[in-house]
């Protein structure tokens, strides 16, 4: 009756590398040179995560976040700011739909990142999913809105 | 009391045979109940029962299984309404949960009586569905919201609701017992303060009291008072909404329809006497009977042991908890609370104790609890909510001590 995922799958979940980017998140911090921002909420936790990002053209320079959130949604944040500094926007739109794929699919042949493997572990975990998502989301609306 | 009676107490008042999901989970602690309660195999024999023995539209057919379905959903609303101390029947509706009562105080009586220039008073305690409703109607009519605060523990601040309250006061919409933190509003008081300086309306939100406290409406002194079924064992989708009846025959109708009417004309109608005439549509008969059960296993168990017996557990699991490092825990003295835990563990997010919990079969909730006000006053966005309720017991806070224990050690090692 408890989650469908094993005990083996929640300490997949909460490897070692999820849980070090939630303790020391990278890019946690405000940009004031900030090109284009968006928040978004978790109504389930009303946890919320704002990413900020400087565009350079059609690049993204700069990737940061503040807020607050759970070890699942800090961690997503800051492998997001990892992942996507330095791409397009399009490739950037890219790895979010790859990302949307790993986790609706998990035994799907979708090539991550390294940097982004470890969110796959929380695919077992529906209810955890909306938390992966809000930096991507917030990312998204940002990016949508510099244009 | 509950000292001298404590260690009968910490198994459960309900055997676990009688609730059918728990019997076919051993494993599952459920600590979830102020969510929403499992069902005992009384309230779905009743269910059952209905739609096999009586199943026809309720004031409908001239022919005996419809005066038959007609006879058992009345039986029904005469069992809850003396479970709830409601003398004058017809003052019990039938709605679908604690959230379309409140509704449909707020759509019937608020909109035909507060006006530009009045004031409604809430408080930062309620659940959305007490809060949201009087909010939009302050701001539909021009009226002016007033939020009364909350002690350190999390209780209402009565010294503030008696400066807040005034002659322009036109209702005070107040909790029963905070589903968030459990805290419970001394009615009595509040009555007094109100009384003695307005004359306001007061609408309690009680669906988290009728569940776990004995609950006498006409004993109460408050004017409207809204409760859900499915969390005092009965089916989702039943509730009740309890009132005056000067206040609820002056009232328009909440919705139109079929059973609430006297006479339809062309361009005019008039309704149906208390309580149909607020019950448009064909009535949940099926739910109604159903709730009638759970109250009837609830009186069965004597509402007052049920109180005694959260309150052992409570104050047995609050002692443990509070041993863990890095705990805080909201609220005001287990003996102003019901049965509900709510609390935070440093550096752990309530989500991830959900889900920790979850891998050892202790359910609890993690989230705002619908109180999105109280959480802003706590500070956080997020609490962790174990509740308790008459099948609990002490394997049920020994597995989620022991869980919590775990998920302590899992974030604490990977600093």
């Amino acid at each position: 009756m408890s989650g469908k995922a094993s005990s083996a799958s929640i300490a997949a979940m909460y490897q070692e590398a999820l849980l070090a980017h939630h303790r020391s998140p990278h890019n946690r911090r405000e940009m004031p040179d900030a090109t284009a921002s968006a928040a978004h909420r978790n109504p389930v936790c009303g946890d919320e995560i704002r990413v900020m990002v400087r565009l350079d053209g059609d690049h993204l320079v700069d990737v940061s976040f503040t807020g607050r959130g759970c070890s699942v949604a800090t961690a997503s944040a800051s492998m997001m700011t990892d992942a996507v500094a330095g791409l397009s926007i399009s490739e950037a739109q890219g790895l979010s739909a790859a990302l949307e794929r790993t986790l609706a699919l998990p035994e799907a042949e979708v090539t991550l990142p390294a940097v982004l493997v470890p969110l796959r572990s929380v695919a077992p975990f529906p209810g955890r999913h909306g938390c992966v998502r809000m930096a991507w989301q917030a990312l998204l609306e940002a990016l949508s809105s510099g244009r | 009391m509950a000292s001298q009676t404590h260690s009968s107490m910490l198994s459960p008042l309900a055997p676990r045979a009688d609730f059918p999901l728990l019997a076919a989970n051993p494993g599952l602690h459920y600590l979830d109940s102020a969510a929403t309660s499992q069902k005992p195999a009384v309230v779905l024999d009743a269910l059952r029962g209905f739609y096999e023995t009586a199943n026809a539209n309720p004031h409908r057919g001239a022919y005996a299984l419809s005066a038959k379905a007609t006879d058992v959903y009345h039986e029904a609303r005469a069992t809850i309404a003396r479970f709830v101390g409601v003398a004058d029947t017809d003052c019990l509706i039938f709605t679908r949960g604690a959230t379309e009562a409140m509704n449909l105080v707020v759509s019937s009586w608020g909109r035909a009586n507060v006006h530009a220039g009045d004031e409604v008073v809430i408080t930062a305690l309620e659940h959305h569905a007490n809060f949201v409703p009087w909010q939009q109607l302050a701001r539909a009519s021009g009226s002016t919201l007033r939020i009364v605060e909350l002690t350190p523990h999390q209780t209402i601040d009565l010294e503030q609701l008696r400066s807040v309250v005034n002659h322009r006061t036109k209702v005070v919409a107040i909790t029963h017992v905070s589903n968030a933190v459990g805290a419970i509003t001394p009615l009595d008081e509040v009555v007094r303060i109100v009384r003695s300086r307005s004359s306001a309306v007061i609408a309690v939100d009680g669906a988290q009291a009728v569940p776990h406290l004995p609950v006498h409406f006409d004993a109460l002194g408050v004017d409207f008072y809204a409760f859900s079924g499915h969390k005092l064992l009965g089916p989702m989708g039943s509730g009740c909404l309890l009132g005056r009846r000067a206040l609820l025959e002056a009232m328009p109708p909440y919705q139109y329809g079929g059973d609430m009417i006297e006479w339809v004309r062309d361009t005019e109608s008039t309704w149906n006497v208390l309580p149909h005439k607020f019950e448009a549509g064909t009535p949940n008969a099926a739910d109604a009977v159903g709730l009638a059960a759970a109250v009837t296993y609830l009186e069965g168990l004597d509402m007052r042991k049920v109180r005694a017996h959260e309150l052992a557990l409570l104050e047995h699991a609050e002692a443990r908890l509070q041993a863990l490092p890095g705990v805080t825990v909201y609220g005001p003295p287990v003996a102003q609370r019901s049965g509900v835990l709510s609390f935070s563990m440093t550096d752990v997010h309530p989500h991830d104790l959900a889900t920790i919990l979850d891998q050892h079969g202790v359910c609890i909730r993690a989230g705002h609890h619908c109180a999105q006000p109280l959480m802003r006053r706590l500070g956080v966005s997020a609490t962790a909510r174990a509740s308790f309720y008459v099948y609990s017991d002490e394997s049920d806070v020994d597995a989620l001590i022991g869980a919590l224990t775990a998920a302590q050690s899992l974030f604490s090692t990977a600093s």
